[in-house]
């Protein structure tokens, strides 16, 4: 009987084990870097390190950028409405979750 | 193929002016965007007023999209006449492009009935990918797809064979869907939301570019018997009136496979939830898997059933609506 051989892929868990510099998350968002800047003057991301070079976002980011991506493209929002939404939803999932908990 | 009806989607009428439409449109996104509301659904809704507003926003395409006329309904069997859309010019060429977003984004995303009127959109430069940059090397597009776990495979680690639709073009330009096959290892502890970076399984490099990077956003299947938050996980147990007032032991099946024992105290109050610490999402620091008990009544149907009921009553001098005035 033949046998295959199967290589299974590993992956890594973003949100546990990397950390993005802003052109490694630039890529995976599909966000100009001034975006994402201008993102991190807001307060919507948070990296660690001073400058734009020494910048590291941790592995929530991703998600984070790529909801501010969908609404900065998609309901064409600015900067600040982006971070008034993504708190307003960060609360809303809490609150479902609070609601599930009790259920 | 089936007729659309861009205004109905949009519910504007046909003469609506520029501002109406956009307005219309805008309203209707914010309410079905995905990021907003997490209804089944949603999704599939917003794509199709990205696609309607992309028709209605566009002088071009709604001219020749209302040379239909009024008479056609949504849904209705169509196909359209030959040379329909003569004399018309569209300057984008479709619908589409590089863009991070869900409406239009990807090829493959729009209605039969859209492409058959419009064609395919731009090819999706997906940031430099897909340009041609003689003698430059860049990393090519990085992927995100969803996929559905058990919450079992959280627990225990799993190898699941995944099965991706991916767009793709051959040299002709000819854009088909095709079924890409992984076999991926999915690690213990992974939690819902979370993403899994597949390092190289991303689109083709430019030149001597690595390839980009596949991320899978994990979701878990919905379960009947648990609720996942977080790391947290939750099981009703019901029991029943005595077993709660008098105590008792239950068995609990856990996500993993296994069965715990679980003491269940004299006067159980439906809701005050037990913790089984640790028992949840493993990782470093655990979560806790919850049991929250709830009153299973048995309905009395036999003359001995009511007859047992009334013994309760005499038995206890109880108002359940003693908090109650009048």
């Amino acid at each position: 009987m033949a046998q295959t051989n199967i290589t299974w892929i590993e992956g890594s868990v973003v949100e546990n084990e990397v950390h993005m510099t802003i052109v490694e998350l630039s890529h995976a968002s599909c966000t100009p870097q001034e975006l994402i800047m201008s993102w991190v003057t807001e307060g919507v991301l948070s990296p660690t390190g001073a400058s734009p070079e020494d910048w590291r976002f941790s592995g929530d980011s991703l998600r984070r950028a790529k909801t501010a991506a969908h609404l900065t493209h998609d309901l064409e929002l600015n900067v600040p409405g982006v971070a008034l939404a993504l708190e307003l939803l960060e609360e809303i999932t809490q609150l479902r979750a609070l609601l599930n908990r009790q259920i | 193929m089936k007729f659309q009806d861009y205004y109905e989607t949009l519910g504007v009428p046909r003469s609506a002016a520029e501002a109406e439409i956009k307005a219309a449109y805008r309203k209707l996104a914010r309410k079905y965007h995905p990021d907003v509301n997490k209804e089944a659904g949603a999704e599939e809704q917003f794509k199709q007023l990205g696609e309607a507003y992309a028709v209605l926003k566009d002088t071009e395409k709604r001219a020749a999209y209302d040379r239909f006329g009024a008479n056609w309904k949504n849904g209705q069997e169509f196909t359209p006449p030959p040379n329909w859309n003569e004399g018309f010019e569209y300057s984008d060429g479709g619908f589409g492009g590089d863009n991070p977003g869900y409406g239009g984004g990807f090829e493959g995303d729009q209605s039969e009935f859209f492409e058959s009127l419009f064609g395919r959109g731009r090819h999706r430069q997906g940031g430099r990918g897909g340009q041609q940059h003689q003698g430059m090397n860049f990393k090519g597009q990085d992927h995100h797809a969803k996929i559905l776990i058990d919450i079992a495979d959280a627990y225990n680690g799993a190898k699941r064979t995944i099965a991706l639709h991916m767009p793709t073009r051959d040299a002709s330009g000819h854009v088909s869907t095709q079924e890409r096959k992984l076999d991926v290892s999915i690690p213990k502890g992974i939690k819902a939301g979370q993403n899994l970076r597949l390092s190289g399984q991303g689109g083709p490099g430019v030149g001597e570019g690595p390839a980009g990077d596949l991320y899978l956003e994990i979701d878990f299947h919905p379960n009947p018997i648990y609720r996942v938050d977080g790391k947290d996980v939750f099981i009703d147990i019901p029991l029943a009136p005595w077993e709660a007032a008098l105590g008792t032991t239950v068995n609990v099946p856990t996500p993993a496979g296994s069965t715990l024992e679980l003491k269940i105290p004299a006067g159980t109050v439906a809701g005050r939830k037990m913790r089984l610490k640790g028992k949840g999402i493993p990782s470093a620091e655990p979560g806790d898997l919850y049991v929250v008990p709830t009153i299973a009544l048995p309905p009395a149907t036999s003359d001995a059933q009511k007859e047992a009921y009334q013994h309760f009553e005499k038995a206890f001098d109880f108002n359940p609506r003693s908090h109650l005035k009048g």
